[in-house]
């Protein structure tokens, strides 16, 4: 493809729908940020009726403004009130409310809107050139290969999500499962359906993101003692940091992008281990490591950069392989299809126009980002003020109207209301909903890869790994298995070698 | 016995009796021959599969069970439903937001979505510590215009119309 067409697709994010839908999505990502509750994937599932209506191009667009705008958002409570208002912040919350606390708080915002910024640009370019590489590479992959990467993907987020291996690949398996419920993916024969007209098309992917991310987050707030919340103040003229907190931001900010990249493209839950993975690089490469935590401005600038980076990593396995690797990639494949759009390696060949579009709105929703989240942090922060009887009825109404819109059935909003006791029971319980959601968006592809590997090599089972890529693989999956088991021994013997 | 290992053994009791279950309900399909897998090979392989994981994790339980009583016996007996709910009152309100839900949905169906969300605006700010009824109708009522005008007039959404409005 000429680089001038490249332009010019890149260019359809400017068209008028395209700029309202980037700009919605970036206002609507940064309120969801700024709001403890509802995260990404929730409000994405919520938006997903609201984008048929706009087309693929301006619909997936508002979508991927939510996505990376509530990464921007995140970090604007975790500063002020040292409340994240996404997993992703959690890091933020230490040395950017003890800055806060010391009168610096527009300057940690400074630098978090910065870095988000250069982050996110650096993140866009990456995903510009390595996206049709890895899908031009993927178009060698046959259903053995999507097969095993589908199964590293299961084996890499047990490792990385939630607290417990084997309660996070419970999860998966019981994402998966329900992902079997609906049309058998080769032959069509109906499964699990039970004679509901509804769920013979498969369990509504909206009604389970919107009950385990919205309603259970609803119960949990429900269920939490509430504690008033100090806002610090911030004046616009303490809005710019000072020339030594520049110079000392922008190298964790370069780290932050390149290593939030690197580990957006991992599965699991990408933003928020980038952010931690960049806290402990910079507090290790530190000269003052003992400042980290009382307000260094390395430990804001670094994990802001890479949990925003991290966005435009997890992109790539979704736009070039057709595979979500985190929820919020998960409900934009939904809504993808939703739309007709199917990612993967055609995408760019089938549908260039939504390709690059998607990729142009990163650019432009990454200035708007930076211009919206300077002079309108005050405005942002004083809706953590809302209180929670306000909010709650209000996110009910939306989860129903979001999962009832997706196919007018009231069973959908029965397994909505059924997923968020389930999900709010779960998480009490030590239980993250994060793999059930991705493995009921992999189930199919695993399934379909499997069966057909098996009927193209005649019952062979030795060709699930026969192939290079099958092999390399597979070895990341052992190494992945392995490795954590060989820690764990490791740390074993040395714990009992130090009480000896 | 401690409440963490007994809230472990209660979720794989569950988890067991579900993938027991579900295996028995996957033999249902054909399974045909390993040249042509049918549709009920990847069931049987995940309910398996969660089989073994929560039996894993039921073993674990009963093994940290058993540590946590050889190290302090229990204390206390068990309380009462009503004893419970005193105490833990906000999780009361969950049950109780929950059964809102479930009438809510049930409502919609009969006297439309408008007449419904208002009802269960109202309420669940009163539930969640709304003290005034004032606040609450005026927020119900912005709720459902806003979904009339946001839904119904721009998106053309159908919402739920049932036999008051």
């Amino acid at each position: 493809m000429a680089d001038q067409s490249i332009l010019s697709y890149l260019l359809i994010a400017l068209k008028p729908a395209n700029f309202l839908s980037c700009f919605a999505g970036a206002v609507i990502g940064t309120l969801i940020g700024v709001l403890p509750g509802l995260g990404p994937a929730a409000a994405m599932a919520l938006v997903i009726p609201l984008t048929l209506k706009l087309g693929p191009t301006a619909g997936l667009i508002m979508l991927a403004g939510i996505y990376y705008g509530s990464m921007y958002g995140g970090s604007t409570t975790s500063i002020l009130i040292n409340v994240p208002g996404e997993p992703a912040s959690v890091v933020t919350t230490l040395d950017g409310y003890a800055m806060a606390r010391k009168g610096r708080a527009g300057a940690a915002l400074a630098i978090a809107a910065i870095g988000s910024f250069a982050a996110g640009t650096f993140s866009v370019i990456a995903l510009q050139f390595f996206a049709p590489l890895l899908a031009r590479a993927a178009l060698a992959f046959g259903p053995a290969e999507y097969f095993a990467l589908t199964m590293l993907g299961v084996i890499l987020l047990s490792n990385l999500a939630g607290t417990s291996r084997s309660r996070s690949l419970i999860m998966m398996i019981s994402g998966l499962i329900l992902s079997t419920v609906g049309m058998d993916p080769i032959g069509g024969l109906e499964r699990f359906s039970f004679g509901i007209p509804t769920a013979q098309g498969g369990i509504s992917f909206i009604a389970i993101t919107t009950g385990f991310f919205g309603i259970a987050e609803v119960f949990a707030v429900l269920s939490a003692r509430e504690k008033p919340q100090e806002i610090l103040p911030v004046r616009l003229r303490e809005l710019y940091p000072d020339r030594d907190e520049i110079k000392r931001s922008l190298k964790p900010i370069a780290r932050g992008s390149v290593l939030g990249f690197l580990i957006g493209l991992l599965p699991g839950p990408a933003a928020t281990m980038a952010a931690f993975s960049s806290y402990g690089l910079e507090r290790w490469l530190s000269r003052n490591p003992e400042t980290f935590g009382k307000g260094a401005i390395e430990g804001v600038a670094g994990p802001e950069a890479a949990n925003n980076a991290a966005c435009g990593g997890a992109m790539i396995p979704l736009l070039s392989l057709g595979l979500p690797f985190t929820p919020a990639t998960a409900v934009l494949l939904g809504g993808m299809l939703l739309h007709s759009v199917t990612p993967g390696p055609f995408l760019l060949r089938d549908r260039p126009d939504v390709f690059w579009g998607v990729i142009g709105s990163f650019y432009l929703g990454n200035a708007m980002l930076l211009i919206l989240n300077l002079p309108l942090v005050g405005i942002f922060a004083r809706l953590v003020r809302v209180p929670a009887r306000y909010l709650m009825p209000v996110i009910l109404v939306l989860c129903t109207i979001g999962t009832y819109g997706d196919n007018g059935a009231f069973f959908d909003v029965w397994v909505m209301l059924g997923a968020g006791i389930i999900g709010f029971v779960m998480r009490k319980y030590g239980y993250s909903p994060a793999p059930l959601v991705v493995g009921l968006v992999l189930g199919p592809v695993m399934e379909r890869s499997f069966r057909q590997t098996l009927i193209i090599s005649v019952g062979n089972l030795a060709s699930l790994w026969e192939s290079a890529i099958c092999k390399a693989v597979w070895a990341v999956a052992l190494i992945a298995i392995i490795l954590p088991l060989l820690i764990r021994l490791f740390r074993k013997k040395t714990d009992v070698s130090s009480t000896d | 016995m401690t409440t963490k290992p007994r809230k472990e053994i209660a979720v794989s009791v569950v988890l067991i009796v579900f993938s027991l279950l579900f295996l028995a309900y996957s033999t249902r399909y054909p399974l045909d021959t390993w040249e042509n897998p049918g549709p009920a090979v990847f069931p049987l392989i995940l309910g398996a599969m969660l089989l073994i994981m929560a039996t894993w994790q039921l073993v674990g339980a009963l093994r940290a069970a058993k540590r946590a009583e050889h190290k302090e016996p229990e204390t206390a007996g068990p309380k009462s439903l009503r004893g419970y709910f005193q105490d833990n009152r906000e999780e009361a309100k969950v049950i109780y937001l929950c059964m809102m839900l479930a009438g809510y949905i049930l409502a919609m169906r009969r006297v439309g979505f408008f007449v419904s969300t208002f009802l269960l605006v109202i309420l669940a700010s009163r539930l969640v510590e709304a003290k005034s009824w004032g606040r609450p109708i005026t927020l119900s009522a912005g709720v459902c215009l806003g979904c009339y005008l946001l839904f119904e007039l721009w998106l053309k959404l159908s919402l739920s119309r049932g036999i008051l409005f």
